[in-house]
C-alpha cells in the first residue's frame, strides 16, 4: 500500500469539512421540518390528546413515502426542487436539500415515538387541570421527551453521515465521495482506509456527544438509575 | 457439488460451445477469420464488410459479446483471431493485469465525448469563475480533462495523463470550478452549469446530438478510439491485412458517417 500523504492532505481536510457542513445543516433543517411534523403525528393519532385520524393517516403515509426512497434515487428525483431552492442541482450546497428531505421524515417518526412514550398520567393530570393541547405539547410532552428526542437526533446525524457518502453523484463532495472516487474507483487503499477511519471517528464523536447530552439532562433531573 | 449444479454443468458446456462455434467440433478452415466484438457498433461494422472479405475467400465469423474480459482472453488463447470492442487505454490496462501479448491492428471508430452547454454558444464565451461538470469515474474524468486541455481551457501537469483528476490541473486561466459528477447525472444537470463534458451514449439518451449540439468533440486522434486488437506479431497475416484494409476503407468511412450521423465517427 502506497502511503500517499500528499494526496490525503489535499483531499481530506476540505472534504471532512464538507461532510460536517452538509450533515450539520441538513440535520438542522431536518429537525426544523421533522419536529413539528412528529408532534402533529403524535397528538393526532387515535387515543392521543388531539385525535384527527384522517390527518394522521395522511401525514403518516407521506412520511412513509419519504422514508421509502433509496437515497440515491431521492437525490435524482429532487433535482427540480433542489434547483428551485438553491439555484443549482450540483455541488455541496445542493446536496443539503436531498439530505434534509431524507432526514425530516426520519426525525418525525422518532419524535412521534418519543412523545407517545411520555407517561400518560402526567398528560392526564395536565388535562384535568385545564391545559390545552398547545400547553400540553410545549410544557409536558416536549420537555418530558427531550432526552429521547436528543437520542433520536443523534441517530439522525449518524444516518446522515451515511447518506452523505452518496452525494458524490451530484458532485457534493465530502468524505464519502473521496472514499468512492479516489479510494474505490482508483484502487487507492490508503485513501480508502484513511477516509473510513475519519468517518468512524466522526460517528464516534457525534454518538459520544449525543450520549453525553442525554446523560447530563437525566442527571439534572435525577432520573439516572445509577450515578 | 450438489445435484442441481451437476445438472447445470452440461448446459454450461453447451453454452460455451455455442459461444465458440469453431473451438470444439470442426477444425477451422484455413479461410476462416474469427473476431469477437461488442454488438453495437462493432459487430454491425464487421457485418458490413463480411461480403467484401468473402470475395477474397475469407469467411468472417463474428462472435458477439457484451463482456469486456472474454474477448481478450479468447484472443490470447487463440480462440479468436482478433477482437473489436476496446480502446487502447483499456487494452493497456488489461495487458498490465493479465500479461496478454496483443497489440492494435488499426483504430476504427470513436464515440466522441463532447462538451455541451445550455448557456453559451461557444467555448470562448465561458465566463470567469464558470462551472464545468465532468464525469467522476477514472477513465471518463481523465478523458474529459484531456478534452478540456485540447480546447485550451485548462492545462494538466502531464499533458497526456490518462489517469488525471482535477488535482492534476496546473493552469486554469478562467478560474473555472470543475465539478466531478456521476457520468449519468450530467445531462440531467446541464442547466445548472456553464458547460459539461458528456459521453456520447448519455448525450444521445438526453436527446443531445453530438454533431449539432456539442461545442467541442474529441477528434479521431483521441486515444479513446476503439481498435481491432490482435496477437502481437501477427499484423502481416494476409487475412488480418485484408480485414484492416476493409475496415479502414473509404466505403467504411462513408458507412459510419451515414449510419451513425456523428454519434460515432471514423478514426482512420
Amino acid at each position: 500500500m502506497e502511503l500517499d500523504f500528499e494526496l490525503a492532505l489535499r483531499l481530506l481536510p476540505l472534504q471532512l469539512w464538507n461532510t460536517i457542513y452538509m450533515v450539520a445543516l441538513a440535520s438542522f433543517f431536518g429537525v426544523l421540518l421533522g419536529l413539528p411534523l412528529g408532534v402533529v403525528l403524535a397528538i393526532t393519532d387515535k387515543g392521543q390528546i388531539a385525535p384527527k385520524p384522517r390527518l394522521h393517516k395522511l401525514l403518516s403515509t407521506l412520511v412513509n413515502i419519504g422514508r421509502s426512497f433509496p437515497f440515491a434515487i431521492l437525490l435524482v428525483a429532487l433535482i427540480p426542487f433542489t434547483r428551485w431552492i438553491i439555484g443549482t442541482s450540483l455541488g455541496t450546497n445542493a446536496s443539503i436539500v436531498p439530505l434534509t428531505i431524507a432526514a425530516a421524515p426520519f426525525v418525525a417518526r422518532l419524535v412521534e415515538n418519543s412523545l407517545k412514550e411520555v407517561d400518560r398520567h402526567i398528560v392526564e393530570a395536565a388535562r384535568v387541570m385545564g391545559s390545552n393541547a398547545w400547553q400540553i405539547v410545549t410544557k409536558i410532552l416536549l420537555p418530558e421527551a427531550l432526552p429521547s428526542i436528543l437520542s433520536g437526533i443523534t441517530l439522525t446525524l449518524v444516518n446522515l453521515i451515511g447518506n452523505s457518502a452518496m452525494v458524490g453523484l451530484v458532485g457534493g463532495g465530502g468524505l464519502g465521495q473521496v472514499a468512492i472516487q479516489y479510494g474505490y474507483n482508483r484502487f487507492n487503499a490508503f485513501i480508502m482506509i484513511t477516509t473510513v477511519i475519519l468517518l468512524i471517528l466522526l460517528v464516534q464523536t457525534v454518538q459520544w456527544g449525543g450520549n453525553y447530552l442525554v446523560r447530563s439532562i437525566a442527571k439534572k433531573r435525577g432520573t439516572l438509575l445509577y450515578e | 457439488m450438489n445435484r442441481s449444479n451437476k445438472r447445470l454443468l452440461p448446459i454450461l458446456f453447451a453454452a460455451i460451445a455455442a459461444i465458440f462455434p469453431g473451438c470444439s467440433s470442426k477444425n477451422s478452415a484455413q479461410s476462416e477469420l474469427k473476431v469477437a466484438a461488442s454488438p453495437v457498433p462493432h459487430a454491425q461494422l464487421l457485418e458490413f464488410i463480411k461480403p467484401d472479405l468473402k470475395a477474397k475467400g475469407i469467411e468472417l465469423v463474428i462472435i458477439t459479446t457484451d463482456d469486456y474480459n472474454m474477448p481478450n482472453r479468447a484472443l490470447s488463447e487463440k480462440e479468436v483471431d482478433a477482437n473489436f470492442f476496446q480502446h487502447i487505454p483499456f487494452m493497456e490496462e488489461q495487458i498490465e493485469q493479465f500479461h496478454y501479448k496483443m497489440e492494435s491492428l488499426a483504430k476504427i471508430e470513436l464515440e466522441p465525448m463532447g462538451i455541451y452547454s445550455k448557456k453559451i454558444g461557444s467555448l470562448n464565451d465561458l465566463p470567469l469563475n464558470g462551472v464545468i461538470a465532468i464525469p467522476n469515474d477514472p477513465t471518463n474524468e481523465a478523458r474529459a480533462l484531456l478534452l478540456l486541455q485540447k480546447q485550451g481551457i485548462i492545462e494538466l501537469d502531464d499533458a497526456s495523463d490518462l489517469t488525471a483528476t482535477v488535482l492534476d490541473i496546473s493552469s486554469n486561466p478562467k478560474n473555472l470550478k470543475i465539478l466531478e459528477v456521476d457520468a449519468a447525472m450530467i445531462p440531467r444537470s446541464l442547466n445548472d452549469v456553464d458547460a459539461a463534458a458528456i459521453n456520447t451514449n448519455y448525450a444521445l439518451e438526453a436527446r443531445l446530438s453530438p454533431s449539432n449540439d456539442a461545442l467541442a468533440l474529441e477528434d479521431q486522434d483521441s486515444p479513446y478510439a476503439n481498435v481491432i486488437a490482435i496477437r502481437t506479431g501477427e499484423e502481416s497475416r494476409s487475412d488480418l491485412e485484408a480485414l484492416k484494409e476493409a475496415m479502414t476503407s473509404d466505403k467504411m468511412r462513408d458507412y459510419i458517417n451515414q449510419k451513425y450521423k456523428g454519434a460515432i465517427i471514423p478514426a482512420f
